[in-house]
């Protein structure tokens, strides 16, 4: 049934030269609990942001964690361990690291998953290589890194809550469907860009 | 004798220009802000403010627009305050915004900062500065008289229609500015060059009220909170409201007659909103009195 | 056409006479005469022993000036005046001199706005043609440009004005009046080195000092008590001189900061500083800064002009004349409340 993997390689905006993000796509998780544990473990071999679908609104969203903490890694201001662990942090609007890998990180009960490996300039990673190991360790299916299928895994009332967006008063209650939608991805922007700042 | 320069005088040109503020007289290179270092292309200035320049740009991906808000520091300021003054704003702005925005103010949503490099990325809001807009529709009307002396004339019906125009508009900036200080925050620069109006995608929306020209049509954005705080204090509302009207007064005197719409509005718009109004008038007072020796 | 001015709404009795030679030709300045009353240190200068200085003073002045500048009576075409704002005990001394005048010598009187005496003659002496002015002064701070037959005030002080902070500063710290507090405080600033933590107060294009003078005062005091009082970063030892500094780096890249939003507001390139502070040079030098980086230009002048004086009393009286204004005998008065923007500036276009 598997045809060829997806797995899109990204460049960001305003960074310098040789910094590359792979991103890959997984539904149908059966094997989450083994990749945390490969994270918990320290195995060097899986360098990886494995991100919960569930609560990653969009394409902008991911891309929005990565650039804070590419950033964050560029200005020696990172918190956690690597630039991998900081671009789940990144998705936090709060301080709390261990918080946000419950939240934003993979658990054992995750079935689609979002995977990220960067290629920084000091430490460059193929694209083959990244498909190449994926393929052998995720059981799951790939599918496309894109707005639709993203809409599709999440669950806009657990990111309204971890973002604290539930208030009655908010903006988003006013708009509808896709303005809304719209509308709670730039909350959950402002969220993450002022984490650290008393937002 | 005759009247000579002294040493600290520079000599003038014998013309002026034109006020364009979009592009000023580049003598002195602008500083670009670090996070563009590694562009390709350099970004497009959109205007050199008091105290920002302010880019267009993008944000993550080349298709997402974005505004680059950008503080350089100040060569006529001491650096320690220049650092402390723009990591205050860049924050506060930051802060203010994304509040404002979660609570349904109309205002640009963040994307991104450095308060050491000094920038804040916002979302990109297309339209136009009310200024502008504003003194393109009265110069339409220029050769019309002030509204208000010919509201009764005969042939004054597309001058009354126009001037419903200007009030639907001073009373959807009125609701604005009352939205903002309802959820607690306060401007601190209310300019009509701080006021934007984005054109509706539709036209089924409200303020829609055609006279033709269509120039005052959009929706109020509320841009600029570079020196706004949290406060429901009603002296910083009213100092608000004040610096708006005497915007009014000085940038379009033609105007000013309108803003008693935009305060009706204001009236309206929230809880103690004519509290603030009645304070109003003591700041006004004050403004008056301000003349004389302290 | 030639006129004379009297001056005298603070403590400095000026008396100015002018001539306007031919129209495009520039103003030629027959005498500019200034006596000031100064307090002794620790005092600021009250209305009634200032209005009597005036009173002494502006017969002796008015005969010297007329004397330097080698015109007889029947010379002069009209008696100018400040009109206001200021304080009201010395701007009456010198009203009833003015009206004295006019029946002495039959000639009319003209009452002039006092900050616009500053403006008209700070652009005919630097030929700034249409600035962006701040008018900073002990008992003005305000931020104007012109717009249709009027000088209208973009921002201001919303409390006291920044001469009035500087000079209550300085005699909070019981230095000398003379020449004058602010030029004593520059002084001293100059040796300052350390940067105290100061309210930065800017509302749009206002701003305030009140809260400022009530911290700085508060750091004086503390200085006082712990003279070994030193900086938490560079360990350097705090000094008067770092007071004086700190309060005018923060105050001036306040107006600073003012004056830009209204350049940037009204799209000038220029900028015209006019009042007593104007001759600040630290204040000088860093709107010259802003200046150049907005590609625009600063015009200032030097203390004969920016520090009050009655030439530009007489100036901005003769171009009000020239266009048919009088101040009748009867509605010669004086008032301490007389805002810029009241002014209709028909000499304009």
């Amino acid at each position: 049934m598997t045809t060829t993997p997806h797995l899109q390689t990204f460049t960001l905006e305003h960074l310098p030269p040789g910094y590359v993000m792979h991103v890959a796509v997984y539904e149908n998780v059966r094997n989450a609990g083994f990749l945390q544990k490969q994270l918990l473990d320290g195995n060097e071999g899986f360098e990886y942001a494995f991100v919960d679908a569930g609560v990653v609104l969009s394409t902008t969203h991911l891309l929005a964690a990565i650039y804070r903490a590419l950033r964050d890694f560029q200005s020696g201001r990172m918190k956690s361990r690597n630039v991998h662990s900081e671009v789940v942090f990144s998705l936090s609007s709060n301080n709390n690291i261990s918080e946000s890998f419950r939240r934003f990180g993979i658990t054992p009960s995750t079935t689609n998953l979002i995977v990220v490996k960067i290629s920084l300039p000091s430490k460059q990673v193929s694209r083959d290589e990244v498909l190449k190991h994926l393929t052998e360790v995720i059981e799951g299916e790939s599918v496309d890194f894109c707005d639709e299928v993203l809409g599709g895994m999440v669950d806009e009332k657990r990111v309204r809550k971890v973002y604290k967006l539930g208030g009655g008063k908010s903006g988003i209650v006013q708009s509808k469907g896709e303005g809304e939608k719209r509308e709670l991805e730039v909350l959950v922007l402002g969220g993450m860009a002022l984490r650290g700042f008393g937002g | 004798m005759s009247v000579q320069a002294p040493p600290a005088a520079i000599p003038t040109p014998s013309h002026i220009e034109p006020p364009n503020p979009s592009h000023p007289a580049s003598t002195s290179p602008l500083p670009l802000p670090p996070i563009f270092q590694h562009d390709p292309a350099p970004p497009q200035l959109i205007t050199q403010g008091a105290e920002a320049l302010l880019y267009r740009t993008t944000y993550l991906l080349p298709s997402i627009q974005c505004a680059l808000k950008y503080r350089p520091s100040k060569p006529y300021r001491h650096p320690i305050l220049g650092a402390r003054l723009t990591k205050h704003r860049i924050l506060s702005e930051a802060r203010v915004l994304a509040k404002c925005r979660k609570e349904g103010v109309p205002v640009p949503a963040v994307y991104g900062l450095d308060e050491r490099e000094g920038w804040l990325m916002i979302e990109w809001i297309a339209g136009e500065v009310l200024r502008i807009k504003l003194n393109e529709w009265l110069k339409q009307r220029k050769d019309e008289k002030v509204p208000e002396e010919r509201e009764n004339a005969p042939d004054g019906g597309r001058i009354h229609e126009g001037l419903h125009v200007l009030k639907g508009l001073m009373g959807r900036i009125g609701s604005a500015v009352g939205r903002m200080h309802g959820v607690g925050i306060v401007h601190g620069d209310l300019t009509t060059s701080n006021l934007m109006l984005r054109p509706r995608s539709n036209d089924t929306a409200e303020g829609g009220a055609g006279d033709g020209d269509g120039i005052l049509d959009g929706e109020v954005i509320l841009i600029d909170f570079g020196l706004a705080s949290q406060s429901t204090a009603d002296e910083d509302r009213a100092v608000d409201l004040y610096v708006l009207e005497r915007a009014f007064g000085s940038t379009h005197p033609r105007a000013e007659g309108m803003f008693s719409e935009l305060l009706a509005a204001y009236g309206k718009s929230f809880k103690g909103a004519n509290i603030v109004l009645k304070k109003l008038e003591d700041v006004r007072m004050r403004g008056r009195k301000r003349s004389m020796l302290g | 056409m030639i006129s004379i001015g009297l001056e005298g709404s603070a403590n400095k009795l000026g008396i100015g006479i002018i001539s306007h030679p031919a129209p495009g030709k520039p103003a030629l300045i027959l005498s500019n005469l200034r006596h000031t009353f100064n307090a002794p240190p620790g005092e600021g200068f009250l209305p009634k022993d200032t209005a009597k200085h005036h009173r002494s003073w502006v017969v002796k002045l008015v005969k010297q000036a007329m004397a330097e500048a080698k015109v007889s009576i029947t010379d002069i075409d009209c008696i100018c005046y400040t009109k206001g704002p200021g304080m009201g005990a010395p701007l009456q001394s010198v009203a009833v001199a003015a009206r004295m005048l006019s029946l002495l010598w039959q000639k009319e009187l003209v009452g002039v706005n006092h900050c616009v005496g500053h403006i008209e003659m700070g652009r005919e002496i630097t030929g700034a043609q249409n600035p962006v002015v701040l008018y900073v002064s002990g008992g003005n701070t305000q931020v104007i440009a012109y717009a249709e037959q009027r000088y209208r005030i973009f921002g201001e002080a919303l409390d006291i004005a920044v001469g009035n902070c500087l000079d209550r500063f300085a005699r909070t710290l019981e230095i000398s009046n003379d020449p004058a507090p602010g030029y004593n405080i520059e002084q001293l600033a100059k040796k300052g080195k350390v940067l105290l933590d100061l309210p930065y107060a800017v509302k749009g294009m206002d701003c305030s000092f009140s809260g400022i003078l009530a911290s700085i005062e508060i750091l004086a005091a503390e200085l006082k008590k712990n003279p070994e009082w030193r900086d938490p970063i560079t360990g350097e030892v705090i000094t008067t001189a770092d007071l004086c500094f700190s309060l005018q780096e923060t105050v001036y890249a306040m107006l600073v900061e003012i004056t830009e939003r209204a350049m940037a507001h009204v799209g000038s390139h220029q900028v015209l500083i006019v009042g007593g502070v104007g001759c600040n040079e630290r204040l000088q030098k860093m709107m010259g800064l802003m200046a150049k980086d907005r590609g625009g230009s600063v015009f200032a002048t030097d203390e004969r002009f920016c520090i009050d004086n009655g030439i530009m009393i007489a100036h901005a009286g003769l171009l009000a004349y020239k266009t048919g204004f009088r101040t009748a005998l009867e509605e010669s008065t004086c008032t301490q409340r007389f805002r810029t923007d009241e002014v209709f500036v028909k000499w304009r276009d």
